[in-house]
């Protein structure tokens, strides 16, 4: 993808460029950080995680499916065992509830891997080792009119380098 | 987090409170951190020896498979023996894991962040331990899958009402969430050894699996959420699981195990042996890996407070067990606590109630709480303590049933301490293959704690 990254090493600079792309609106931001950090979420303001939905639908599916598994065996093998009814929904709901927890977590987990584009198999344009390790990136998606903006910006707020993505 | 650490830093700090002075920024946390994959000969010593005792059991597992179970020491009316106490022993150690990264991460417990990695993957190889036995047990471990309660055609009947169809479900489940969360929370640290990685086969290995992970926004907004929800489902998952094993006793009508009291007791005993296997493994981590400013006094204080009230759950839970033999006149309950104590089997109860109740209070005093050598020591009086605590819920209670004339004796044959020592063998080398391949400690999290770099002043710690 087109254009331009800075890599920073303080938060505060990072912030205040995330800042100011976002009022100059020069293209699609995409922010790097070695951690979760609060001040850069403020300042990204991105919509909230869409993964929640995953876990309450795999949630429902599992909780469903352990009753159903539970009850649709005893029915079809109908032995009276402990003197108790042939579905018996109290020790069924163990079966239930770790059923639930077994699919409404793996369903978290693809929530998390469908939304956040990965597993891919290579780190995508804008990407740097650096920004694993003490470094934050800002990567800004502009066409060539307006990458040169985009780079004096960044150095303006204090990128220690700056570069362009073809 | 306003100002952490200026002036509260006292000694009895509060656990949310733990921070890391010595830790000053990203680059040193990657440094020192990382430096820990790095093979020593002590390293090699420690797996050559985790590998006999493998071997050991394994050697044990082929001649009992040849010869028969009556090789363990079962013998009527004891045929539950070594190998459940084993299976319980171990799905306990288990617990501490998640408890400290899904439960303390949802109660914000500071101390968390430097152990509970190491503590995650204790679980997972705790886990995999414990779910061995049961299909050592079963005497001919190819039919294992008979265990599994699926549809079938083989006459084989489903019993969804039965103790051990929910372990199979509640173990199963652990066991794979507990590596899924352990693997998630990998990744970011994976992908910086991928980064730092110069050899181009092992950066191919890393790059795979750390899933293309590029630490941008999107990635650890959808992170940070699936995280905290995985955390809340290992909580409940947690609590399930031993109350699940307890139920392969309680729901029996032997004396000893028909108690209403056997989900907490058993889950308060498994994180009291957790913590204490967290100990067995992060006090002598922290000294060879020089990682002490990472695991503080601080951090083992806090641990060692969960310890303290654990040991004071599961000693009030033994007190109650005598109790209500007493209150409730039934005679066979009586006859069985006194023997508990008294009788047949009096060495394993005193033992038990050593370990567990008596030494554990010794952390009343800050000074103990703060002292590495005596924390080691202790978490291994506990692990042993914890042993014998499954033993006497076991044997005796199988032993000496209602019936005099059935009342029997137990013997672990070299067989059964065999299979003991390589349960440790198979476990700690797992742990210590792990702790060379992946970081021991989690890199994106310790970044979390520390104050990152500033150009306009110090944001005063500000997170």
């Amino acid at each position: 993808m087109q254009g331009v990254v800075g890599a920073f090493h303080e938060i505060d600079t990072t912030v205040s460029a995330i800042e100011d792309l976002k009022k100059k609106k020069l293209g699609d931001v995409t922010v790097y950080s070695p951690t979760i950090r609060h001040e850069l979420e403020r300042a990204i303001d991105a919509p909230q995680s869409v993964v929640r939905r995953f876990t309450l639908i795999g949630g429902l599916v599992g909780v469903s499916f352990g009753y159903w598994v539970a009850i649709w065996s005893s029915t079809y093998w109908p032995l009276v065992t402990g003197g108790k009814a042939i579905a018996s929904w109290i020790p069924y709901t163990i079966i239930g509830f770790e059923v639930m927890v077994l699919v409404g977590a793996l369903s978290t987990v693809a929530g998390m891997f469908i939304n956040s584009r990965i597993p891919r198999l290579s780190t995508t344009s804008g990407y740097d080792a650096r920004f694993s390790g003490g470094y934050f990136g800002v990567f800004i998606a502009c066409d060539a009119s307006k990458a040169g903006q985009a780079e004096e910006l960044l150095r303006h707020h204090g990128a220690v380098e700056v570069w362009r993505e073809a | 987090m306003a100002s952490v650490g200026e002036g509260i830093r006292g000694p009895n700090i509060a656990s949310a409170d733990v921070q890391l002075p010595a830790v000053r920024d990203y680059e040193q946390v990657d440094r020192e951190i990382i430096a820990t994959l790095g093979f020593t000969k002590q390293w090699f010593m420690g797996l050559s020896v985790a590998v006999l005792g493998m071997l050991i059991g394994a050697s044990a597992w082929i001649y009992q498979i040849y010869w028969g179970l009556g090789q363990a020491g079962y013998e009527p009316p004891v045929m539950w023996g070594n190998f459940i106490i084993t299976f319980v022993f171990w799905v306990g150690i288990g617990h501490a894991g998640t408890l400290i990264s899904a439960i303390l991460f949802l109660f914000r417990a500071g101390f968390r962040t430097s152990i509970y990695r190491a503590a995650e993957a204790m679980t997972v190889f705790a886990v995999m331990t414990a779910g061995l036995f049961p299909i050592i047990h079963i005497g001919r471990p190819w039919k294992f899958f008979w265990l599994l309660p699926y549809p079938n055609w083989r006459l084989l009947f489903p019993n969804f009402k039965s103790p051990l169809v929910w372990d199979v479900f509640a173990i199963s489940t652990y066991l794979t969430i507990s590596t899924t969360f352990l693997y998630i929370g990998l990744i970011p640290d994976i992908a910086v050894l991928r980064d730092k990685e110069t050899n181009p086969t092992r950066k191919r290995i890393l790059a795979i699996l750390a899933l293309g992970w590029r630490n941008s926004d999107r990635e650890w907004r959808h992170f940070a959420k699936a995280y905290l929800f995985l955390a809340a489902f290992s909580t409940p998952l947690v609590l399930s699981v031993h109350s699940v094993v307890s139920f392969d006793f309680a729901m029996a009508l032997t004396p000893g195990w028909h108690a209403s009291i056997f989900p907490p007791y058993f889950v308060a005993g498994a994180i009291f042996s957790g913590f204490a296997m967290v100990w067995t493994i992060i006090i002598p981590m922290r000294k060879w890996f020089k990682l002490e400013h990472y695991i503080t006094l601080n951090h083992l204080d806090a641990t060692a407070k969960v310890v303290l009230f654990t040991s004071m759950v599961v000693g009030c839970a033994y007190m109650i067990e005598f109790f209500i033999a007493w209150y409730s006149g039934v005679r066979s309950e009586q006859e069985f606590f006194w023997n508990r104590v008294f009788g047949q089997w009096w060495w394993a109860a005193w033992i038990m109630l050593l370990c567990n109740m008596s030494l554990p209070m010794s952390l009343w005093s800050q000074k103990l709480r703060r002292n590495p050598t005596w924390l080691f020591v202790l978490s291994l009086f506990i692990n042993l303590g914890m042993w014998f605590e499954r033993f006497v819920i076991v044997v005796p209670s199988l032993s000496h049933e209602f019936e005099p004339w059935q009342w029997g004796s137990y013997l672990p044959s070299w067989v059964d301490m065999s299979f003991l020592i390589g349960s440790f063998g198979w476990f700690f080398m797992w742990f210590l293959l792990f702790v060379k391949q992946f970081p021991v400690m989690a890199i994106a999290e310790l970044k979390e704690i520390v104050a990152p770099r500033v150009k306009h002043g110090n944001d005063g710690g500000h997170h």
